[in-house]
């Protein structure tokens, strides 16, 4: 089993370095694609396995070899395959290979084809130490693997040039790639001190023996060891306010977005959460664990509501995954890690679905990205459609889709634990879920064909590349009926990871259940309403509406953006302008001054040297008489 | 009637250690210059054989012998080289023969 | 072997000497043999080192003025052993990365040379006299190199480099002189021996005036806050060689004396500037990240983000605790590798456009993709990605410093983003977005020579963010070691409380 670990781990390395040091920067040969998407369903293959012997056996615990050892400090490179990684490998694993079949489709006009597959992998790779470490410290490496992938992989069409705010609020993908970095890195930084932090108290930096430490630790530092983790989770997972970069990293290819910033990177800050499920278990971290979940649903109803009436197709997807990232906050603060857990795959599932077929359509628009330029495209494009559709009603929470168990089990959870408003926030969210979904959906497949008088001739994806998503597809579907199976799964782990509705709750549970199908119904009905018909003012813009201040705030994000922009970013640029002067003038200047003064003194007192005896001598009393007086004064004194 | 002490000769000395200070400091002749020197050296001279004769002990008056004959040399030096001098610019007025200008 | 110190010292200034008789055009095949035979002597030098000792090995001893006890002493230990290695190592890659048609190549090969020894000879010296002497020998060269080869400015910067760090080290040579006649004064011999010095109490005042004295020397090399002006003009007006050996090892010999000297010498003084040495290195740290931020020259930015992690070796130095301390003459180890290599990467550029300028460039990937790659990697280094040189010593300096100060690691930490600010933004600039300008286009990528230097360098920075420990164990041994030996000779309690030997004993 030993072996399988490494191999889980690594092949998607060894993809990374054939197709970027082999080929890197080579002309694009699209079996480099072929061998990483292979190697990335040898890891699926192996975490399915590991997943059976860890449902069977047990946890498996690996090290490697040591890493950082100085002082009193310790680390390995260690593995531990348990419950929650693996689950998080199945997820990732096979995710990833439908995105890298996905990409061979969908990249292969690409020069840098090469490059990109060596990136992607890379990027699982970096995923898979995250996921599988058995330290902070290794979290850790994989946690900023991650962001560099990521930084590497949006902002993979460097070439392209800058654009004004107003034009493209991403402005290019150089700059949201620099963007996603320096905010995950601001992040990051709390993640350090809640490390550093754990090593001081416990001296280790290994789980089980940090969680086994921390009832014995004092309240204060526990709390704070929640909340600098906390705060690392809220980079990677861009909850608010360290959310921005999330949309802005549309700019990477679809496939990326799919991949990076839905169904896995993203999640890793609710992973941390679930992992350290013994610490925000704590009763002295319950404070910590509530601010979680009303985070969490802040930023799920607060996405939604920017969803509301986006335009560009990824960027609709992105706030949903923003969203769906707010749900599983939500779920874990209340300490449902599993279920959590659970929305987590589901959600990874058909995310991935959505966008790899909004990709479809990009593909197919020639790269418009205007749901408003979109429509009819129903018949040009059917399979993407289908899955559209599925991924659609997946995300709605439709009964008998996999949204509908995970995402009403966390809806269930909130009434169970008698938050009242964030159960009722959570509702609304959903119903609000359902309208902007579909609306895409509407959008750009029903309805008129807009795109005709923009001279659009859009064609489906490739076949196998269709084929290739099936599995999501049926998963995205299916995956909720296993819910049982998973929870007697993932019980075997420990006890803070369990969790159960209450008799009442139960009781409930089937009104609870209606209320959240009737408003997605409704949001549904609503969409369908208005974007689906055909005809003059089927679609028209409301002109009225869009000069209204609520669309305007939530067009620009709440300004949110703009704030960073004002207050943050241009600060530190003068800022950064005025120490460089001030560093030239004050601090090289007192330098040079002093300099020029010895010179000046030099200067000066060369009139002495004027060759003249007589004043030589005057000088020479002047001096005799300073010394005697500084004798007799000395004298005096002493 | 007045006992003529130390004090006085110290006083004496002095005085004359001024002089020659003053005529070094503002006299522009070399000559001059070298007239003054030695008034301050006959008044350390003074001011030794006055402490020696003090303490009752010798080496005061030892020291102003050779002070004496310290600057008996010099001057034999001193006054052959203001001859070069002379001879050189015609003149040994300081302002004239300073040639080491920085 | 017994006398393989003295061979590495000196070996660089012979094959100097020797130099002289080279014809021109053989200069720089000489230079790199040389060098290459010094690197291997280095190595030699690192296999026999035994890993388990933590004290002084290969020591050699030759009095030289017996009254006054100066004498030839010569010693290695776990954290001098590296930075010497680093420094054969970084001159060969310098000296393979001059251009074959650099003007007066003898003299420049001949500079180096001497350069060499004297880096070598203050790294491994035990005598306080000897090592002044290298110390301030070690501004010869640089300053012919900066003054000779340098740009439009290079004889304002080279005067200023020198006359700067030498007002300082007169006063560390004050320092030092007072240290020899307290010396005589409790034992009634001269000694200039360092480790005769980690023996003498003192009491807590006169540590405090003399870590002032010692300050003054080291903390312009370093260089801190507010002394550092110097640094950015060195570099501006610098030939690529000066400005790699300037930054990888030169700036080393400031914290290394802290090391050497500071600590184990003056370890309740050490403890009382804490807060100054805070204050100063959160200064550098933030503030040249800044400034670093708003350059528009490619190298200056680089220069000024030296000056920044400089900062962060600093507070690790006054970590005291292992993990700091070993941390950050990692960082050292990892700093010298990493910022030698972007000023090499730097020159290639410079080399090929003649300009520095920022707005010159971008969308060099397209162009010029293997540099890219190779600059991106030295950046994320740069940045402490892990897996990368860059983090491990930052790790453990800042893990080391939160056991002092947490506002002050958190401010510290802040490196992680205003560091990836700077960086980031000189790589969008630079290497991203369209071709600005059309003969940018016609750029050639990386060639033989270039990557003869560079890849070595590649190796090292993942070799080491991977598996350190074949590093970080024996400066670990030797870190603790200073400690013990700081803990041992401690006067006031509350010092004792602030070393922290080992966690578990604390418990």
């Amino acid at each position: 089993m030993e072996t399988l670990v490494y191999i889980a781990l690594f092949s998607p390395f060894v993809g990374s370095l054939f197709a970027g040091l082999l080929f890197g920067n080579s002309p694009r040969k699209m079996f480099t694609g072929w061998v990483a998407s292979a190697l990335i369903f040898v890891t699926f293959v192996s975490s399915v396995t590991l997943a059976y012997h860890v449902a069977t056996v047990g946890a498996i615990h690996v090290q490697m070899m040591d890493w950082i050892s100085a002082g009193d400090l310790s680390i390995p490179f260690g593995f531990v395959i348990d419950q929650i990684s693996v689950t998080m490998m199945v997820v990732v694993s096979l995710v990833s290979t439908i995105v890298h079949i996905y990409a061979t489709g969908y990249m292969d006009h690409d020069k840098s084809y090469n490059r990109f597959f060596a990136y992607l992998s890379a990027f699982v790779f970096a995923m898979m130490i995250l996921i599988m470490s058995d330290n902070f410290a290794g979290l850790f490496i994989g946690w900023e693997g991650v962001g560099v992938c990521s930084w590497l992989l949006v902002g993979f069409w460097y070439h392209k040039a800058d654009r004004p705010f107003e034009e493209n609020p991403s402005i290019s993908p150089s700059w949201a790639a620099n963007e996603a970095f320096i905010m995950n890195r601001v992040a990051d930084l709390g993640m350090l001190v809640g490390i550093f932090l754990i090593y001081w108290n416990i001296g280790s930096l290994q789980y089980d023996v940090v969680f086994d430490a921390m009832p014995h630790l004092a309240d204060g530092i526990l709390v704070s060891i929640a909340i600098a983790l906390f705060i690392g989770a809220m980079g990677k997972s861009a909850q608010f306010p360290l959310h921005t970069w999330l949309t802005d990293a549309m700019e990477g290819p679809t496939p990326v977005s799919a991949l990076i910033h839905a169904a896995t990177m993203v999640t890793a800050g609710v992973f941390l959460v679930i992992r350290a499920n013994p610490l925000y278990s704590l009763e002295a971290v319950h404070g910590v664990s509530m601010f979680i979940a009303s985070l969490g649903t802040f930023v799920a109803f607060y996405a939604a509501t920017m969803a509301l009436i986006a335009r560009d197709i990824k960027r609709i997807v992105a706030l949903s995954t923003l969203s769906q990232l707010g749900y599983m906050f939500a779920a874990a603060g209340l300490g449902a890690y599993w279920i959590a857990l659970f929305h987590l795959a589901a959600h990874a599932f058909f995310k991935a679905l959505l966008f790899l077929g909004a990709g479809n359509v990009m593909h197919a628009m020639d790269d418009e990205l205007d749901i408003f330029k979109m429509g009819g495209l129903k018949n040009a494009m059917r399979g993407s459609y289908i899955y559209m559709g599925i991924a659609s009603f997946a995300l709605a929470g439709l009964p008998i889709m996999a949204g509908f168990y995970s995402k009403d089990a966390i809806i269930e959870t909130a009434f169970n634990e008698g938050t009242y408003i964030i159960w009722g926030m959570l509702v609304i969210t959903a119903g609000m879920t359902a309208f902007y979904s579909f609306r895409q959906v509407f959008f750009s497949f029903h309805g008129e064909k807009r795109y005709e008088a923009l001279g659009f001739h859009p064609h489906d994806m490739y076949k196998y590349v269709l084929i290739a998503m099936a599995p999501l597809a049926a998963l995205a579907i299916s995956f909720g009926w296993f819910m049982g199976y998973y929870k007697d799964f993932i019980y075997g782990l420990n006890e803070t990871v369990q969790y159960e509705m209450s008799h009442t709750t139960h009781h409930w549970a089937w009104l609870l259940g209606s209320i959240v199908i009737a408003l997605a119904l409704t949001g549904i009905f609503l969409a369908w309403k208005k974007y689906a018909g055909e005809g003059e003012n089927a679609w028209k813009r409301d002109e009225k509406f869009e000069a209204s201040f609520i669309y305007k705030l939530l067009e620009n994000q709440y300004y949110v953006p703009k704030f960073y922009d004002q207050f943050i970013v241009q600060p530190y640029t003068i800022a950064s302008a005025k120490f460089w002067e001030f560093d030239k003038k004050t601090v090289d200047g007192t330098v040079d001054d002093l300099g020029k003064a010895c010179l000046n003194i030099g200067d000066t007192s060369r009139g002495m040297q004027n060759g003249n005896l007589s004043s030589y001598l005057n000088w020479m009393g002047v001096g005799a008489m300073i010394i005697v007086i500084i004798a007799v004064i000395s004298s005096v004194i002493g | 009637m007045l006992e003529i002490g130390v004090n006085h000769y110290l006083i004496l000395s002095g005085i004359l250690f001024s002089i020659g200070f003053m005529g070094v400091l503002r006299r522009k002749n070399l000559l001059m210059l070298f007239f003054a020197t030695e008034v301050m050296l006959n008044a350390v001279n003074i001011a030794f054989a006055a402490i020696g004769n003090y303490y009752g002990d010798l080496s005061g008056q030892m020291f102003a012998f050779f002070v004496i004959a310290v600057a008996a040399s010099e001057v034999a030096v001193g006054l052959g080289l203001l001859i070069v001098l002379y001879k050189k610019y015609g003149s040994l007025d300081l302002d004239v023969i300073s040639s080491m200008k920085g | 072997m017994d006398t393989i110190l003295s061979i590495l010292i000196f070996f660089p200034a012979i094959a100097g000497f020797v130099g002289f008789g080279i014809t021109k055009g053989s200069a720089k095949i000489y230079g790199i043999a040389v060098a290459t035979i010094e690197l291997i002597l280095a190595l030699l030098l690192w296999m026999q080192f035994d890993t388990s000792n933590a004290g002084m090995q290969f020591t050699e001893k030759v009095a030289l003025i017996a009254d006054f006890g100066i004498s030839y002493n010569v010693g290695v230990d776990g954290i001098s052993l590296f930075i010497v290695v680093m420094a054969a190592l970084i001159t060969l890659l310098g000296i393979i990365l001059l251009r074959p048609d650099t003007k007066n190549m003898k003299n420049m090969i001949i500079s180096l040379l001497f350069l060499e020894m004297t880096m070598v000879g203050v790294f491994l010296t035990l005598d306080a006299i000897i090592f002044y002497l290298f110390w301030e020998l070690s501004l010869v060269p640089m300053l012919y190199i900066v003054g000779a080869w340098g740009g439009k400015d290079r004889v304002y910067a080279a005067v200023k480099f020198f006359l700067y760090t030498f007002a300082g080290s007169l006063v560390m040579l004050v320092g030092l002189l007072a240290m020899a006649y307290l010396y005589h004064q409790a034992n009634g011999v001269w000694s200039f021996s360092i480790l005769d010095w980690y023996t003498l109490p003192l009491t807590e005042d006169q540590q405090f005036w003399l870590f002032l004295a010692f300050f003054a020397g080291f903390a312009i090399k370093v260089p801190m806050f507010p002394f550092h002006t110097w640094l950015p003009w060195a570099h501006g007006q610098a030939p690529t060689i000066g400005s790699v050996i300037l930054a990888a090892v030169l700036l080393k010999m400031g914290t290394y004396g802290f090391v050497r000297f500071s600590l184990p010498i003056l370890p309740d003084a050490s403890v009382t500037f804490i807060p100054l040495i805070m204050a100063l290195s959160l200064i550098m740290v933030i503030y040249t990240a800044m400034i670093a931020f708003a350059q528009k020259d490619m190298k200056q930015v680089i220069a000024y983000s030296s000056v920044s992690h400089m900062g962060i070796i600093m507070l690790g130095v006054f970590a005291m605790n292992a993990e700091g301390l070993g941390g950050s003459v990692f960082l050292m180890l990892s700093h010298g590798i990493v910022s030698g290599a972007l000023f090499m990467l730097v020159g290639v550029i410079y080399e090929r456009t003649g300009t520095k300028l920022m707005s010159e460039f971008g969308g060099l990937a397209a162009v010029m993709p293997i540099y890219a790659t190779v600059f991106g990697l030295m950046l994320m280094a740069s940045v402490g990605l892990p897996l990368t040189i860059g983090f491990v010593g930052e790790f453990l300096v800042l893990l080391g410093f939160y056991k002092i100060s947490a506002i002050g690691t958190i401010l510290a930490g802040s490196t992680i983003i205003i560091g990836s600010v700077y960086m980031l933004a000189l790589f969008k600039k630079s290497f991203f977005g369209p071709v600005r300008h059309e003969k940018n286009l016609a750029l050639k990528d990386l060639d033989k020579r270039e990557l003869t230097a560079l890849i070595p360098l590649v190796l090292i920075v993942v070799w080491l963010g991977v598996y350190p420990k074949p590093i970080l164990g024996p400066i670990d041994n030797s870190a603790k070691h200073i400690l013990t030996q700081m803990e041992a000779k401690a006067i006031n309690p509350a010092t004792k409380e602030t070393i922290i030997l080992s966690k578990k004993e604390a418990e």
